[in-house]
């Protein structure tokens, strides 16, 4: 595939293939590098996760990954984007996108749907099965104008997967969806997977990533700062809690307070402590630590979840 | 090619009724007050022509402009269809839409002039091919200009002075570069077709008109991509929230 800035993104041949990224950089006019020298291959089949705050360059990403817009500099292969045939394999829904609002959801999904490629009865098919697993269809056939944003999002999704793409990238998804149309999104997504589509999901709904994803990339500042599996990064931390108590006044001692199974990490302030103990430390510590003489301002206790790695990683906060 | 967009212009016409119907009727309306009024026959075809190819231009360049600024024609594009496809494609929805919608005026000009069935079957093909080439000039222009005011501004300066260029408004003299001017003009057959009706005349703009009716697609065809990309937001959805 040729795209303008003389980068180079490749057809990886006729088989849908792995995307592969090498150096990629992508620069907004007058600002700073949205990506920033990414590096990173996802497999056929695989699902993967794309996590990090706000403003760190996850839906430039995406829509790189997408062969939406080309890199600023550094190389894509990109698998297989349209068949011979012109089907686009490409699905991809942003947070917001416009429709045509005087139609109804449904001629939309199946209008974008024959654009993709597929023949009418096969467009509106596809559409209808995903309206009814994404309990879309109550407001199918009404117009797209009186529709809530909870219900675009939805349509954005019908949109997005009905024509069946190889590579399915999709920004926040989870956004405005009910219990019910979050499992059926992960049972879809999965699906796909598991007949070798791809599938790239940029979330913040981390309670949901260990159901949906294969693998996870933290992305930080333009950079991926660590990936792997859910189990492997969580292993990277450990199975301890971290307390962190803040003080109104620090007491004149510190160690030999707490009990077996909680340590100090940082003398600073905040006073960071690690333990083995579960929740039930933190009462200790605290009483423990009043019992020197603190005053305690705050106290906030860090599970070893997901967010954790990012924070250990980046010393940045993933909800900032 | 996939036909989507064509299917897409006739669904979106059909779904907004009124606004079908008010197609119809304004340009009706504007025919007949001529048509029944003690209006000059040379000066009724050049407000006819005039007439005919702004509405082709406006429904073409402003529409379009609109969904480039707001990011559907990007997504279109996005979502399958190639741009020279898209602006093509959209373009003959709209021609035969507009002819469809301007053949009750075209029919009671024509027979108000007293043409025969023959003559109005000459000018409803003239309009066709006008319709076709204005709407494609309306997609130059919303390519050209960088707002929807811009874009009413080109076209409103635009339609006439191709009808002028066309002789809707002088007769050139002959031989005279002005002349040389008109005999390639794309306005110039149907203005030749509803003259034909009354006043008699020659009759050779129909070559012009066709050549237009060829060149114009086939430069969109080349130039689909930066005429698209110069519609507005070509990465669609807001790079700016990532």
């Amino acid at each position: 595939m040729v795209v303008p800035n003389g980068v180079e993104v490749k057809e990886a041949g006729r088989v849908p293939g792995a995307i592969r990224a090498s150096g990629l950089t992508y620069r907004y006019a007058g600002a700073l590098p949205a990506l920033n020298g990414i590096d990173l291959e996802i497999a056929v089949g695989e699902v993967v996760a794309v996590v990090g705050p706000a403003r760190s360059g996850k839906s430039t990403l995406l829509r790189v990954l997408a062969g939406l817009v080309p890199p600023t500099s550094g190389t894509v292969e990109l698998p297989w984007r349209r068949t011979s045939a012109g089907r686009l394999m490409v699905g991809f829904a942003g947070e917001v996108e416009p429709h045509f609002e005087s139609m109804t959801g449904r001629q939309n999904a199946i209008f974008f749907a024959r654009a993709a490629g597929l023949r009418h009865a096969d467009a509106a098919a596809s559409v209808e099965e995903h309206i009814t697993q994404l309990g879309l269809t109550e407001d199918a056939d009404r117009p797209v104008s009186q529709y809530s944003f909870e219900t675009r999002r939805r349509l954005l999704l019908v949109e997005a997967l009905a024509h069946r793409p190889a590579l399915t990238v999709l920004d926040n998804p989870f956004i405005g969806l009910d219990q019910a149309a979050r499992s059926a999104l992960i049972h879809i997504l999965r699906l796909q997977s598991a007949k070798r589509g791809t599938v790239v999901v940029a979330s913040h709904e981390l309670s949901l990533i260990p159901e949906l994803a294969d693998r996870i990339l933290f992305i930080h500042e333009g950079r991926i700062v660590t990936g792997g599996r859910v189990a492997e990064l969580l292993g990277s931390i450990g199975q301890s809690t971290r307390i962190e108590i803040a003080f109104e006044r620090r007491p004149q001692r510190l160690d030999a307070q707490f009990r077996v199974g909680t340590r100090v990490v940082s003398d600073g302030d905040p006073l960071v402590l690690e333990t083995t103990r579960g929740a039930t430390a933190v009462g200790e510590a605290c009483a423990a630590l009043i019992a020197v003489g603190a005053v305690i301002k705050s106290v906030t206790v860090r599970e070893s979840d997901l967010a954790e790695v990012f924070r250990r990683v980046t010393g940045a906060e993933l909800e900032a | 090619m996939t036909s989507a967009v064509w299917s897409l212009q006739w669904r979106l016409a059909l779904t907004r009724k009124r606004i079908f119907i008010l197609n119809v009727v304004v340009p009706l309306t504007l025919v007949m007050l001529i048509a029944t009024g003690a209006v000059p026959p040379r000066a009724a075809a050049g407000v006819y022509v005039v007439l005919f190819s702004a509405f082709a231009v406006f429904g073409s360049s402003l529409p379009l402009r609109w969904d480039g600024q707001r990011g559907m024609s990007a997504r279109v594009v996005r979502g399958g269809v190639g741009p020279a496809s898209y602006l093509l494609q959209r373009a003959a929805a709209g021609a035969a839409l507009d002819t469809l919608q301007l053949t009750p005026s075209l029919v009671l000009a024509t027979a108000a002039a007293g043409a025969t069935p023959a003559a109005t079957a000459g000018t409803l093909l003239a309009l066709a091919g006008t319709v076709w080439v204005s709407g494609l000039f309306g997609t130059l222009i919303a390519a050209a200009s960088r707002s929807i005011t811009e874009t009413a501004l080109f076209s409103a300066v635009s339609v006439p002075l191709v009808a002028h260029m066309s002789g809707v408004f002088r007769t050139p003299a002959p031989g005279s570069p002005s002349a040389l001017l008109e005999s390639a003009s794309p306005f110039r057959a149907l203005h030749e077709a509803l003259l034909q009706m009354t006043v008699r005349g020659p009759s050779t703009g129909g070559v012009a008109l066709l050549i237009w009716a060829i060149l114009l697609p086939g430069l969109v065809w080349v130039l689909g991509a930066p005429l698209h990309g110069a519609l507005g937001r070509v990465t669609g959805g807001g790079l700016e929230g990532a």
